[in-house]
Protein backbone atom coordinates (compact mmCIF):
# COMPACT_ATOMS: atom_id res chain seq x y z
CA UNK A 1 0.00 0.00 0.00
CA UNK A 2 1.76 3.42 -1.35
CA UNK A 3 -1.11 5.49 -0.45
CA UNK A 4 -0.34 7.66 2.28
CA UNK A 5 -4.00 7.86 4.79
CA UNK A 6 -4.13 10.75 6.75
CA UNK A 7 -5.58 10.29 10.34
CA UNK A 8 -7.03 13.53 12.04
CA UNK A 9 -6.60 13.03 15.64
CA UNK A 10 -8.47 15.05 17.88
CA UNK A 11 -7.69 15.23 21.37
CA UNK A 12 -7.54 17.78 24.21
CA UNK A 13 -4.62 16.23 26.09
CA UNK A 14 -0.96 16.58 23.24
CA UNK A 15 0.37 13.75 25.28
CA UNK A 16 -1.80 11.75 23.53
CA UNK A 17 -0.48 12.75 20.06
CA UNK A 18 2.87 12.30 21.16
CA UNK A 19 1.43 8.71 21.79
CA UNK A 20 -0.73 7.72 19.24
CA UNK A 21 2.05 8.92 16.67
CA UNK A 22 4.52 6.07 17.98
CA UNK A 23 2.14 3.64 17.88
CA UNK A 24 1.36 5.01 13.86
CA UNK A 25 5.33 4.61 13.01
CA UNK A 26 4.91 0.63 14.30
CA UNK A 27 2.20 -0.06 11.91
CA UNK A 28 4.08 -1.45 8.61
CA UNK A 29 1.23 -1.91 6.27
CA UNK A 30 0.52 1.45 5.68
CA UNK A 31 2.29 4.65 5.18
CA UNK A 32 -0.01 6.52 7.90
CA UNK A 33 0.31 10.78 8.28
CA UNK A 34 -1.19 11.73 11.53
CA UNK A 35 -2.72 15.39 11.39
CA UNK A 36 -3.59 17.10 14.89
CA UNK A 37 -6.35 19.00 16.00
CA UNK A 38 -6.52 20.25 20.22
CA UNK A 39 -10.41 21.50 20.09
CA UNK A 40 -13.62 20.14 17.81
CA UNK A 41 -13.15 23.54 16.37
CA UNK A 42 -9.93 22.86 15.23
CA UNK A 43 -10.94 19.74 13.65
CA UNK A 44 -14.06 21.78 11.87
CA UNK A 45 -11.76 24.60 10.40
CA UNK A 46 -8.96 21.44 9.51
CA UNK A 47 -11.86 19.95 7.52
CA UNK A 48 -13.69 22.90 5.80
CA UNK A 49 -9.59 23.84 4.75
CA UNK A 50 -10.41 21.33 1.80
CA UNK A 51 -7.43 18.98 4.19
CA UNK A 52 -7.49 15.24 3.05
CA UNK A 53 -8.31 13.21 5.84
CA UNK A 54 -9.34 9.46 5.47
CA UNK A 55 -10.23 8.81 9.02
CA UNK A 56 -10.95 10.64 12.35
CA UNK A 57 -10.26 9.55 15.96
CA UNK A 58 -11.92 11.44 18.04
CA UNK A 59 -11.25 11.52 21.53
CA UNK A 60 -14.69 10.86 23.89
CA UNK A 61 -14.40 14.12 25.74
CA UNK A 62 -13.18 17.50 24.70
CA UNK A 63 -12.72 20.65 27.00
CA UNK A 64 -15.20 22.29 27.83
CA UNK A 65 -18.06 19.74 28.21
CA UNK A 66 -18.52 18.33 25.02
CA UNK A 67 -18.03 14.44 24.13
CA UNK A 68 -19.15 12.62 20.76
CA UNK A 69 -22.91 12.80 20.70
CA UNK A 70 -22.16 16.60 20.00
CA UNK A 71 -18.59 16.27 18.31
CA UNK A 72 -19.12 13.65 16.40
CA UNK A 73 -22.76 15.21 14.71
CA UNK A 74 -20.60 18.54 14.29
CA UNK A 75 -18.20 16.94 11.67
CA UNK A 76 -20.98 15.36 10.08
CA UNK A 77 -22.72 18.75 9.16
CA UNK A 78 -19.17 19.97 8.16
CA UNK A 79 -19.30 17.30 5.23
CA UNK A 80 -17.55 15.06 6.03
CA UNK A 81 -18.33 11.53 5.01
CA UNK A 82 -15.41 9.38 6.15
CA UNK A 83 -15.23 7.37 9.15
CA UNK A 84 -15.27 8.38 12.74
CA UNK A 85 -14.02 6.40 15.39
CA UNK A 86 -14.40 7.73 19.02
CA UNK A 87 -12.23 6.80 21.05
CA UNK A 88 -12.46 6.47 25.17
CA UNK A 89 -10.63 5.11 28.36
CA UNK A 90 -14.18 3.57 29.49
CA UNK A 91 -16.69 2.25 27.00
CA UNK A 92 -18.66 1.39 30.08
CA UNK A 93 -21.21 4.61 29.55
CA UNK A 94 -24.61 3.47 28.06
CA UNK A 95 -25.34 5.84 25.61
CA UNK A 96 -21.98 4.02 23.60
CA UNK A 97 -24.41 1.79 22.80
CA UNK A 98 -25.96 4.10 20.28
CA UNK A 99 -22.77 5.53 18.83
CA UNK A 100 -24.29 4.83 15.21
CA UNK A 101 -27.18 6.98 15.67
CA UNK A 102 -24.66 10.19 16.08
CA UNK A 103 -22.70 9.28 13.07
CA UNK A 104 -20.04 7.14 14.33
CA UNK A 105 -18.43 4.59 12.98
CA UNK A 106 -16.51 2.61 16.05
CA UNK A 107 -14.90 3.14 19.09
CA UNK A 108 -12.33 1.64 20.99
CA UNK A 109 -10.94 1.75 24.37
CA UNK A 110 -7.48 3.86 24.59
CA UNK A 111 -5.90 1.17 26.02
CA UNK A 112 -6.96 -1.21 23.33
CA UNK A 113 -5.43 0.80 20.82
CA UNK A 114 -2.12 -0.74 19.56
CA UNK A 115 -0.96 -1.32 16.10
CA UNK A 116 -3.01 -4.56 15.31
CA UNK A 117 -5.84 -2.51 15.91
CA UNK A 118 -5.43 0.36 13.87
CA UNK A 119 -4.11 -2.20 10.98
CA UNK A 120 -7.46 -3.78 11.39
CA UNK A 121 -9.32 -0.58 11.57
CA UNK A 122 -7.26 0.86 8.75
CA UNK A 123 -8.48 -2.78 6.57
CA UNK A 124 -12.25 -2.33 7.41
CA UNK A 125 -12.88 1.35 6.96
CA UNK A 126 -10.02 2.74 4.76
CA UNK A 127 -8.39 0.46 2.63
CA UNK A 128 -12.01 -0.59 1.12
CA UNK A 129 -12.82 2.82 0.04
CA UNK B 1 -28.94 -8.62 22.98
CA UNK B 2 -31.51 -9.98 25.01
CA UNK B 3 -32.19 -12.89 23.20
CA UNK B 4 -30.47 -14.98 25.79
CA UNK B 5 -31.00 -16.64 29.45
CA UNK B 6 -28.95 -16.57 32.63
CA UNK B 7 -28.82 -20.32 31.71
CA UNK B 8 -26.12 -19.44 28.49
CA UNK B 9 -23.35 -18.86 31.35
CA UNK B 10 -21.20 -16.35 29.76
CA UNK B 11 -19.20 -15.71 32.87
CA UNK B 12 -16.48 -12.54 32.65
CA UNK B 13 -17.00 -11.75 29.14
CA UNK B 14 -20.74 -11.30 29.61
CA UNK B 15 -20.60 -7.21 29.85
CA UNK B 16 -18.62 -7.02 26.41
CA UNK B 17 -20.80 -9.30 25.16
CA UNK B 18 -24.05 -7.76 25.46
CA UNK B 19 -22.34 -4.39 24.41
CA UNK B 20 -20.98 -5.72 21.53
CA UNK B 21 -22.65 -4.08 18.30
CA UNK B 22 -20.24 -4.07 15.36
CA UNK B 23 -17.08 -6.03 13.84
CA UNK B 24 -14.48 -3.85 15.20
CA UNK B 25 -16.51 -4.80 18.73
CA UNK B 26 -16.23 -8.34 17.83
CA UNK B 27 -12.27 -7.76 16.89
CA UNK B 28 -11.70 -6.19 20.18
CA UNK B 29 -13.31 -9.10 21.97
CA UNK B 30 -11.44 -11.61 20.23
CA UNK B 31 -7.94 -9.76 20.01
CA UNK B 32 -8.07 -9.21 24.03
CA UNK B 33 -9.13 -12.41 24.58
CA UNK B 34 -5.86 -14.07 22.43
CA UNK B 35 -3.78 -11.48 24.46
CA UNK B 36 -5.31 -12.95 27.46
CA UNK B 37 -4.48 -16.43 27.19
CA UNK B 38 -0.91 -15.70 25.82
CA UNK B 39 -1.64 -16.00 22.08
CA UNK B 40 -0.50 -13.09 19.50
CA UNK B 41 -3.14 -13.29 16.78
CA UNK B 42 -6.73 -14.81 16.18
CA UNK B 43 -8.65 -15.70 13.36
CA UNK B 44 -12.22 -16.67 12.79
CA UNK B 45 -12.09 -19.48 10.19
CA UNK B 46 -14.97 -20.02 7.57
CA UNK B 47 -15.08 -24.24 7.43
CA UNK B 48 -16.67 -25.65 3.92
CA UNK B 49 -16.77 -28.49 2.21
CA UNK B 50 -13.15 -30.48 2.64
CA UNK B 51 -12.65 -30.95 -0.99
CA UNK B 52 -13.62 -27.34 -2.01
CA UNK B 53 -10.38 -25.57 -3.22
CA UNK B 54 -9.62 -23.40 -0.38
CA UNK B 55 -7.34 -20.23 0.51
CA UNK B 56 -6.81 -19.13 4.01
CA UNK B 57 -7.18 -15.52 2.93
CA UNK B 58 -11.04 -16.20 1.74
CA UNK B 59 -11.77 -18.21 4.65
CA UNK B 60 -10.78 -15.88 7.17
CA UNK B 61 -13.89 -14.02 8.00
CA UNK B 62 -12.39 -11.56 10.83
CA UNK B 63 -9.12 -12.05 12.20
CA UNK B 64 -5.81 -9.51 13.55
CA UNK B 65 -2.76 -11.29 11.93
CA UNK B 66 -0.10 -8.75 10.19
CA UNK B 67 -1.85 -7.54 6.74
CA UNK B 68 -0.59 -9.46 3.81
CA UNK B 69 0.75 -12.25 5.73
CA UNK B 70 -2.42 -14.72 4.91
CA UNK B 71 -2.35 -13.23 1.60
CA UNK B 72 1.85 -13.82 1.16
CA UNK B 73 1.03 -17.69 2.57
CA UNK B 74 -1.83 -18.38 -0.17
CA UNK B 75 0.72 -17.62 -2.62
CA UNK B 76 3.37 -19.76 -1.50
CA UNK B 77 0.79 -23.10 0.13
CA UNK B 78 -2.02 -24.69 -0.48
CA UNK B 79 -4.54 -24.41 3.11
CA UNK B 80 -6.55 -27.59 1.98
CA UNK B 81 -3.10 -29.31 1.85
CA UNK B 82 -2.25 -28.55 5.50
CA UNK B 83 -2.88 -31.35 7.93
CA UNK B 84 -4.30 -28.40 10.50
CA UNK B 85 -7.40 -27.86 7.83
CA UNK B 86 -7.67 -31.43 6.93
CA UNK B 87 -7.97 -31.89 11.23
CA UNK B 88 -10.99 -29.41 11.35
CA UNK B 89 -13.17 -31.72 9.11
CA UNK B 90 -11.71 -35.08 11.12
CA UNK B 91 -13.06 -33.94 14.74
CA UNK B 92 -14.73 -31.06 16.22
CA UNK B 93 -12.28 -31.19 19.17
CA UNK B 94 -10.62 -28.24 19.87
CA UNK B 95 -6.54 -28.73 18.74
CA UNK B 96 -3.65 -27.69 20.00
CA UNK B 97 -0.43 -27.64 17.20
CA UNK B 98 3.14 -26.98 18.30
CA UNK B 99 5.10 -25.81 15.16
CA UNK B 100 7.36 -28.71 15.87
CA UNK B 101 4.86 -31.64 16.13
CA UNK B 102 7.08 -33.97 14.50
CA UNK B 103 3.93 -35.63 12.56
CA UNK B 104 2.90 -32.21 10.19
CA UNK B 105 5.75 -33.32 7.55
CA UNK B 106 6.81 -30.12 5.60
CA UNK B 107 4.86 -29.44 2.94
CA UNK B 108 1.81 -28.86 5.26
CA UNK B 109 2.76 -27.62 7.99
CA UNK B 110 0.64 -24.26 8.74
CA UNK B 111 2.45 -23.47 11.50
CA UNK B 112 5.93 -22.85 10.44
CA UNK B 113 4.94 -21.84 7.35
CA UNK B 114 3.25 -18.93 9.06
CA UNK B 115 5.56 -18.47 11.49
CA UNK B 116 4.59 -18.98 14.59
CA UNK B 117 4.93 -21.74 17.52
CA UNK B 118 1.63 -22.78 19.18
CA UNK B 119 -1.93 -22.90 17.77
CA UNK B 120 -5.00 -23.70 19.07
CA UNK B 121 -8.16 -24.10 17.29
CA UNK B 122 -11.42 -23.97 18.60
CA UNK B 123 -14.48 -25.51 16.13
CA UNK B 124 -17.45 -23.54 16.32
CA UNK B 125 -21.05 -23.78 14.88
CA UNK B 126 -23.53 -21.16 13.94
CA UNK B 127 -26.94 -21.60 15.35
CA UNK B 128 -27.88 -22.96 11.90
CA UNK B 129 -24.86 -25.47 11.99
CA UNK B 130 -22.78 -23.30 9.77
CA UNK B 131 -19.19 -24.16 10.65
CA UNK B 132 -15.87 -22.27 11.72
CA UNK B 133 -13.41 -22.53 13.47
CA UNK B 134 -11.23 -19.97 15.98
CA UNK B 135 -7.60 -20.13 15.59
CA UNK B 136 -5.71 -18.33 18.25
CA UNK B 137 -1.93 -18.14 16.48
CA UNK B 138 1.44 -17.08 19.58
CA UNK B 139 4.45 -18.44 20.32
CA UNK B 140 4.02 -19.78 23.49
CA UNK B 141 5.33 -23.01 24.30
CA UNK B 142 1.94 -24.64 25.42
CA UNK B 143 -1.70 -23.85 27.01
CA UNK B 144 -1.98 -25.20 30.54
CA UNK B 145 -5.16 -27.70 30.75
CA UNK B 146 -7.51 -24.84 32.67
CA UNK B 147 -6.90 -21.73 30.44
CA UNK B 148 -7.10 -24.85 27.18
CA UNK B 149 -10.78 -24.98 28.59
CA UNK B 150 -11.43 -21.11 29.37
CA UNK B 151 -10.00 -20.07 26.39
CA UNK B 152 -12.42 -22.47 24.77
CA UNK B 153 -15.38 -21.87 26.65
CA UNK B 154 -15.41 -17.74 26.06
CA UNK B 155 -13.96 -19.03 22.02
CA UNK B 156 -17.53 -20.46 21.88
CA UNK B 157 -19.41 -17.64 23.53
CA UNK B 158 -18.05 -14.89 21.68
CA UNK B 159 -18.54 -16.33 18.17
CA UNK B 160 -21.97 -17.15 18.94
CA UNK B 161 -22.73 -13.32 19.49
CA UNK B 162 -20.74 -12.29 16.33
CA UNK B 163 -22.84 -14.88 14.27
CA UNK B 164 -26.05 -14.15 15.41
CA UNK B 165 -25.36 -10.06 14.91
CA UNK B 166 -22.39 -10.17 12.05
CA UNK B 167 -22.63 -12.96 10.18
CA UNK B 168 -25.74 -14.83 9.77
CA UNK B 169 -28.27 -14.66 6.74
CA UNK B 170 -30.84 -11.81 8.40
CA UNK B 171 -33.46 -12.76 5.28
CA UNK B 172 -36.84 -12.05 6.90
CA UNK B 173 -35.90 -9.94 9.42
CA UNK B 174 -37.52 -6.60 9.64
CA UNK B 175 -36.05 -3.47 9.12
CA UNK B 176 -34.82 -0.65 11.65
CA UNK B 177 -35.74 2.83 11.18
CA UNK B 178 -32.25 3.91 10.15
CA UNK B 179 -32.52 0.78 7.52
CA UNK B 180 -35.59 2.27 6.48
CA UNK B 181 -34.61 5.54 6.27
CA UNK B 182 -31.65 4.67 3.54
CA UNK B 183 -33.94 2.48 1.89
CA UNK B 184 -36.05 5.24 0.95
CA UNK B 185 -33.19 7.38 -0.26
CA UNK B 186 -32.20 4.89 -2.50
CA UNK B 187 -35.46 4.55 -3.64
CA UNK B 188 -34.98 8.57 -4.26
CA UNK B 189 -32.26 7.51 -6.42
CA UNK B 190 -29.45 8.86 -3.97
CA UNK B 191 -26.13 7.45 -3.84
CA UNK B 192 -24.31 6.12 -0.78
CA UNK B 193 -22.23 9.78 -0.86
CA UNK B 194 -25.57 11.35 -0.60
CA UNK B 195 -27.20 9.79 1.72
CA UNK B 196 -24.63 9.92 4.04
CA UNK B 197 -24.57 13.59 4.18
CA UNK B 198 -28.29 13.67 4.28
CA UNK B 199 -28.05 11.32 6.94
CA UNK B 200 -25.13 12.32 8.63
CA UNK B 201 -23.16 8.85 9.13
CA UNK B 202 -20.24 7.86 7.23
CA UNK B 203 -20.66 6.29 3.54
CA UNK B 204 -19.02 2.86 5.20
CA UNK B 205 -22.25 3.15 7.43
CA UNK B 206 -24.50 3.46 4.37
CA UNK B 207 -22.75 0.90 2.71
CA UNK B 208 -23.13 -0.96 5.64
CA UNK B 209 -26.69 -0.74 6.08
CA UNK B 210 -27.19 -1.40 3.00
CA UNK B 211 -25.68 -4.70 3.21
CA UNK B 212 -27.94 -5.30 5.47
CA UNK B 213 -31.03 -4.31 3.39
CA UNK B 214 -30.17 -6.81 1.25
CA UNK B 215 -29.58 -9.95 3.01
CA UNK B 216 -32.41 -8.93 4.92
CA UNK B 217 -34.82 -8.45 2.00
CA UNK B 218 -32.69 -11.60 0.42
CA UNK B 219 -32.24 -9.66 -3.07
CA UNK B 220 -29.15 -9.10 -5.04
CA UNK B 221 -29.12 -5.47 -5.72
CA UNK B 222 -29.92 -2.26 -5.02
CA UNK B 223 -32.40 -2.11 -8.60
CA UNK B 224 -34.15 -5.49 -7.00
CA UNK B 225 -34.28 -3.89 -3.38
CA UNK B 226 -36.32 -1.15 -4.26
CA UNK B 227 -39.02 -3.06 -6.26
CA UNK B 228 -39.47 -5.76 -3.31
CA UNK B 229 -39.59 -2.93 -0.78
CA UNK B 230 -42.63 -1.55 -3.02
CA UNK B 231 -44.06 -4.92 -3.69
CA UNK B 232 -44.29 -5.38 -0.01
CA UNK B 233 -45.17 -2.05 1.17
CA UNK B 234 -42.08 -1.16 2.99
CA UNK B 235 -41.99 1.96 1.50
CA UNK B 236 -44.61 3.97 -0.93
Amino acid sequence: MTQIIHILLVDDDPAENVILRALMKKVTSASIELHYCETIDGALDFIRAGNPVNMVLMDNRLQPQADFRETVPAMRQQGFIGPIGVISSSLADPYFQKFEEYGADFRIDKSELDPTAIEFILREYVSKN
Amino acid sequence: MATLLKNHRRYDIFNDLEKALNRVDFFRIFHTMALRFGFDHFGILQLGNENDACMLSNRLTLHDLPSGLAEEYDKRHRFGDSVVYKSLHASTIPSVWKADDPHLGNGSNLLAQLGFDLLLCVPVNGINGARYAILFLGDSEDIERREHFELCYDAIAAFDYFYRLVLSNKAGMGLTPRETEILRWISHGKTASEIALIVSVSEHTVNSHTATILKKLDVVNRTQMVAKAIREQIIQ
